[in-house]
């Protein structure tokens, strides 16, 4: 049977493979990595790691893989997924001192904790299931509980405030997420070298959670094919961003540290992912040379660049690029091996001083009032110093206005009167029409859908402060719709400001690079900044009280009832005549008072007791009957108990 | 005596004579009237569930295992004088003497007719008294088919031969035996099991061997067309490698344990669309399959390998196989293509690292694995597959694709595996007491008896993890009085009934698979309908729960009118009494 199958299948083999060759399709999947260093002005390192996975076009998505991750082919098949991105993000991004004006900051500074949207390829009607079956899905993935944003009051539909504008976008975010390694190992299993070989094999857990900030993204986006009948291809671009805190041994305070990979990550690059196309290491040096050597010809002073008298690069850099502000030094990794690690260390031996491009406007959001009923929310936008030089003014009408898109998510439980709105320009308040040339105000309907704002705003270029402040009440939530901890406080997911009119670019005038990165970097991105995230206290009941209510008001009006009852149905009369026919029998002021009070206890007078009876029979009646009572409701208890500890 | 005179008159004047017990009476029956509106409200909904119906089921597949028909045909050619009554008779026996009269669930309800054809043509033949509908047309089998040419073709022509007869009730099953004397003279026999359901004896002299061949028709009938030429529950039902749902997805993995040493691609979409899509094909009525693959680097097994000299080869031994998956590092993945419960069955080719190339697997015997492959049932399968040359530098680190050869060789090892997890053997020649069979292989990977053996198998099973599934839902949901059952539960039930009965009548009319695509529904309702999520939140409203919410309220009030109906009970019967003796005073005075 073995030889017969055999014979078969070979020839079936050879039929497809004269097939293969006959309709064969050149294009297949492809995988790069990229490592860029940048010194920060304050004495940190950024490190952005860059992974892209691209899918040509093909119909066997989801099916037969060779680079491209299985799942996200299978993700992006099975929910119509047209765009993507998910973030994981602890720290906040410092925007004066590590930029809010560069493709690098706008891409990668990114709210804290989970932040979720997609763009789907289904009819209106079914964007909303497919979003909520995709938050499984990731959730599933990604080990984290991105499911919390399947619920439609912790999601939005913006419509121009967030960027890419479609009626099939969805937003969620999810403040509360805590990031670590359980999110980040998922992560790196759609890699395929994973953190085994390559750039990622410097992932180190505890240095890359050491640091001050650290964001990993995972962005897709489908590409049409444009040919009949075949399905669009898929990039998935995976980026890590961190920042570190170089050790220094420097006294000098002013002088900044020096580092190299290995003191940075406590790994060294032992060679590249064999499978990727290309595997870059950059370097960015930006500002403190550009005006020292402005007119030196790059070409020709690359060897000289990475040492000169106020730093030195252990490693001579394969080619040198130059943009407007800052420097690009380009390394291969091809050439390390395990004896000769890839370990590049920048060395200072002069102080120096720089600063980041910043974004026109600097956003912090703030949280106004006291107590537990009402509250408002501030966002102030400050002018930064950089406002000037920036390209991006729109000069209509003949003057120079930023414009800047606001956009906020509020829970529903935050009940935001939008009438309230109040816009100070220059701590001047404004009437709305002469900055606030559009909103969008969605309003929230309690326990079904958040309520989003989105406005644009268009403010003078010489604005130094805006402030927007509007009111809210704090809604009361349903005992179960309290989440554990509830006496933390809630959150109010970031707010994002957007400057549509300004977009974010480097280019390294290189035409020949095919560096996914670079070519990233090259493509115009809008500058954005996001705000804080704020933490409203909401009244938390104590969650035993229903218990308690229902004890409470059930006794008193079981006493109410009872009362009424006895009021409605006792003789007091008759019971008044015979106790005292008793107590002309019995004499004695004692045993009359006894009596009233047993006949009291008793709840209704004594009518077999004889007066022959003496108090020490009376008594024994008493006990016997006590100690009946007692018997019936110890055998109750038992009865209860056995009956309930039957199951 | 006075007073108590005084007190009867004033209270019959005074309004509350009437009034107090008035009062009483109706609040005690008001609260027992709200006694049954209380019980109502803290009802829970439960949907009815058919409990008899369920039990009747579980009782008729544990006593009456599912039996279904065949037709057995035995056709003998160039017989001379041989009564078919007296063939009959004994290949009954011999067919009876085999199965030991064992009624376990598949098992077939077997008739039997034979025909003689003799050397001018002319048949005698006993039909069977069930089936008469389809018969075999006397002159059809011409004995120089079977001397001459490939097996191939000679099950060819029987196809043809027998194409007409399976459609009709139950399918028909054919031996033909061929007795041919003009050769020259070999004693050879020769049998061979055919793609479709018959199977053919050729030999010289058969006429003088004639009980040998008896035992021979017999053994094939029961041997290979009604166990498949497995062995005997070689594997159990329980292991049948399909979802619950029905769905079986096969998640092809290429394994580069160290890309550094070499990249191996391979193109699978063309193995898929050209050799397993047949093969699927031929499964639907058993498993709806669909078929994934991916490629994967860094992936080292779990377990070292030690070097043999003499083989100047890695070798692994079988004990260690437990430890060769790398659940760590092989990242296979469950499919996000795949619902819940559907089965996935990985197949993994491992390339060894450089370290450990060539790795080869050792039988506990010593030899070396033929395949370099094994399987672990339920989970799927594995194969080794060393690169063609070991030597590290002479591979260039770019990527390779593995050659069409090796490809086939790979596939051929997958079906192989496939089948095992199936429970058949991927042998060509299947060995009895009484000599050996020749096995044609279908290009479907199972020829038409074995997915008859399978379907019935597959029925049985389903059958019977239905009933368990009903049967342990069925003493959850009595167990827990309390616990609410939707709607949907009992409608997924009764369809899941339904489903099974009808797969069990199907079964009976031998229709083969559409009794195991009615069965593989009714075991999937049946599980839905245990995993209902609604069963699994909340389940429970516990009497404690109630106790502590009512019981404040009602226990007071329910003391008070209890009391106040007794009292007033019990003076209505000293007044009573008083009055009695009144009026007897009365009379008498």
């Amino acid at each position: 049977m073995a030889s017969l199958l055999r014979s078969l299948i070979l020839l079936l083999i050879v039929q497809s493979f004269l097939f293969a060759i006959a309709f064969g399709s050149n294009e297949v999947e492809e995988f790069s990595e990229a490592l860029l260093l940048k010194p920060l002005p304050d004495r940190k390192v950024l490190a952005h790691f860059h992974f892209e996975n691209r899918a040509p076009p093909s119909n066997s998505h989801g099916r037969h893989h060779h680079l491209f991750p299985k799942a996200i082919s299978q993700l992006v098949q099975k929910f119509r997924v047209k765009e993507m991105e998910l973030s994981f993000t602890q720290g906040r991004w410092n925007h004066e001192h590590w930029g809010g004006f560069d493709p690098l900051s706008s891409m990668n500074a990114k709210p804290v904790g989970v932040e979720l949207w997609a763009v789907f390829d289904v009819p209106q009607s079914q964007v909303d299931t497919s979003w909520k079956n995709l938050t499984h899905a990731l959730s599933g993935l990604f080990c984290a509980s991105i499911n919390f944003l399947e619920s439609s009051t912790s999601y939005a539909a913006p419509t121009w405030g967030f960027g890419p504008n479609s009626d099939k976008l969805r937003y969620g975010s999810l403040p509360r997420e805590a990031v670590c390694t359980e999110n980040l190992t998922p992560w790196l299993k759609l890699l395929p070298c994973r953190d085994k070989d390559g750039i990622s094999a410097l992932m180190n857990r505890p240095s890359v959670y050491r640091g001050f900030y650290h964001s990993q993204r995972l962005h897709l986006s489908t590409v049409e094919s444009g040919q009949e009948g075949l399905a669009s291809g898929i990039v998935l671009e995976q980026t890590l961003t961190v920042v570190l805190q170089p050790e220094t041994t420097s006294v000098e305070s002013n002088m900044q540290p020096s580092w190299s990979i290995s003191s940075l990550f406590g790994r060294k690059v032992v060679g590249r992912c064999v499978l990727a196309k290309s595997s870059n290491v950059y370097l960015q040096l930006e500002g403190l040379l550009g005006h020292e050597l402005k007119n030196v010809d790059t070409e020709i002073e690359a060897h000289e660049l990475w040492k000169n008298a106020e730093f030195e690069l252990s490693l001579k850099p394969e080619r040198v690029l130059r943009e407007s502000s800052s420097f690009l030094f380009i390394f291969d990794i091809d050439k390390s091996s395990d004896s000769e690690p890839f370990d590049l260390g920048l060395t200072w031996k002069l102080p120096s001083k720089w600063s980041c491009q910043q974004a026109p406007l600097h956003a912090s959001r703030f949280l106004m009032g006291s107590g537990n009923e009402r509250g408002a929310i501030a966002i102030l936008l400050k002018a930064t110093e950089s406002q000037e030089k920036l390209s991006g003014r729109d000069l209509t009408n003949g003057h120079c206005t930023i414009k800047a898109n606001i956009f906020q998510i509020f829970p529903w439980y935050i009940k935001v009167y939008y009438h309230s709105l109040q816009i100070f320009v220059d701590q001047q308040q404004t009437t709305d029409s002469e900055v606030l040339k559009k909103i969008n105000v969605s309003p929230s309907t309690d326990k079904v859908s958040s309520g989003m704002m989105e406005m644009m705003l268009e403010l003078p270029c010489e604005v130094k402060s805006v402030a927007i402040s509007i009111e809210y009440d704090k809604g009361f939530l349903h005992i179960d719709e309290y989440p554990p901890d509830a006496n933390q406080g809630f959150d109010i997911p970031s707010a994002l400001i957007s400057f549509p009119n300004h977009h974010a670019s480097l280019d390294f005038q290189e035409e020949l690079s095919k560096s996914p990165l670079l070519s990233s970097f090259k493509e115009k991105s809008l500058v954005r900044s996001y705000t804080e995230v704020l933490l409203v206290p909401l009244t938390t009941p104590d969650f035993s009280m229903p218990y308690n209510v229902i004890t409470i008001t059930c006794t008193i009006f079981a006493l109410y009832f009872g009362s009424l009852l006895n009021v409605l149905r006792r003789r007091i009369g008759e019971e008044e005549r015979f106790l005292k026919s008793q107590g002309k029998k019995t004499g004695g002021r004692l045993k009359q008072l006894l009596s009233r009070i047993t006949a009291k206890i008793r709840g209704r007078p004594n009518e077999e007791q004889s007066s022959s009876e003496s108090p020490a029979a009376q008594s024994s009646v008493l006990s016997s009957k006590l100690i009946f009572k007692i018997i019936l409701v110890a055998g109750a208890a038992a009865a209860w108990q056995y009956f309930s500890t039957d199951k | 005596m006075d007073n108590t005179d005084g007190r009867n008159l004033r209270s019959s004047e005074s309004w509350n004579h009437a009034g107090r017990p008035f009062i009483t009476t109706s609040v005690l029956f008001s609260f027992l009237l709200g006694v049954p509106f209380l019980w109502k409200s803290v009802e829970i909904y439960r949907s009815p569930l058919p409990f008899h119906d369920i039990d009747s089921l579980s009782d008729q597949i544990e006593s009456t295992p599912l039996r279904f028909p065949c037709n057995f045909h035995a056709v003998f050619v160039g017989f001379r004088s041989t009564d078919p009554d007296n063939l009959r008779s004994q290949i009954q026996d011999g067919i009876n003497q085999l199965t030991h009269q064992n009624s376990q669930c598949g098992s077939c309800n077997f008739s039997l007719s034979v025909t003689v054809q003799n050397r001018d043509d002319q048949c005698s033949e006993t039909l069977a008294h069930s089936s008469t509908t389809c018969s075999y047309r006397c002159g059809v089998i011409k004995r120089n088919v079977f001397g001459v040419g490939v097996d191939d073709t000679v099950d060819e022509s029987l196809n043809d031969v027998f194409s007409g007869c399976s459609e009709e009730s139950g399918k028909m099953y054919s031996v033909v035996v061929v007795n041919k004397e003009n050769a020259n003279g070999e004693d050879e026999v020769k049998a061979v099991v055919g793609k479709g359901r018959h199977a053919w004896i050729v030999g010289n002299g058969l006429e003088e061997r004639y009980g040998d061949m008896v035992a021979r028709v017999s053994e094939i009938f029961v041997k290979v067309f009604m166990n498949g030429g497995r062995e005997e529950d070689s594997i159990q039902g329980e292991f049948m490698p399909v979802g619950s749902d029905g769905r079986i997805v096969l998640s092809f993995s290429l394994l580069n344990s160290n890309p550094r040493d070499w990249v191996y691609d391979w193109d699978f979409q063309r193995i898929d669309e050209a050799l397993l899509a047949p093969v699927t094909k031929a499964l639907a009525p058993i498993a709806n399959i669909s078929v994934e693959s991916q490629v994967l680097y860094h992936t080292p097994k779990s377990s070292f390998s030690s070097w043999d000299k003499k083989l100047q080869s890695y070798i692994f031994r079988t004990s260690a196989l437990p430890f060769f998956v790398n659940s760590n590092e092989w990242h296979l993945d469950t499919s996000a293509g795949a619902s819940g419960r559907s089965k996935i069955l990985q197949f993994v080719v491992y390339i060894p690292s450089g370290k450990e190339c060539p790795l080869l697997l050792q039988l506990p015997n010593g030899e070396i694995s033929k395949t370099n492959g094994f399987i672990s049932p339920i989970w799927g399968g594995v194969i080794v597959w060393n690169p063609g040359n070991c030597d590290k530098d002479s591979e260039s680190s770019s990527r390779n694709t593995i050659s069409p050869q090796d490809l086939e060789q790979i596939v051929e090892i997958f079906l192989g595996q496939f089948r095992q997890l199936f429970g058949f053997k991927s042998e060509a020649f299947y060995t009895s007491g009484l000599g050996t069979y020749k096995i044609l292989p279908s290009d479907r990977g199972f020829t038409e008896w074995e997915l008859d053996v399978l379907s019935t198998k597959h029925t049985c099973f389903n059958l019977h993890s239905c009933s368990t599934t009903l049967g342990s839902l069925s003493r959850l949901v009595r167990s827990l009085p309390r616990m609410i059952i939707k709607d949907e539960i009992g409608e997924q039930v009764k369809y899941s009934l339904k489903a099974a009965k009808l797969a069990q009548s199907n079964a009976s009319l031998g229709e083969y698979s559409s009794s195991a695509s009615s069965s593989r529904e009714a075991r999937s309702l049946a599980e839905n309908a245990f995993f209902h999520p609604s069963i699994m939140s909340v389940s429970y409203f516990s009497y404690e729960h109630c106790f502590a919410v009512y019981s404040p309220f009602f226990l007071p009030v329910a003391g008070h009118v209890v009391l106040a109906a007794l009292r007033e009970w019990k003076r209505y019967k000293q007044e009573k009494a008083k009055y009695l003796t009144w009026l007897t005073r009365k009379k008498t005075a």
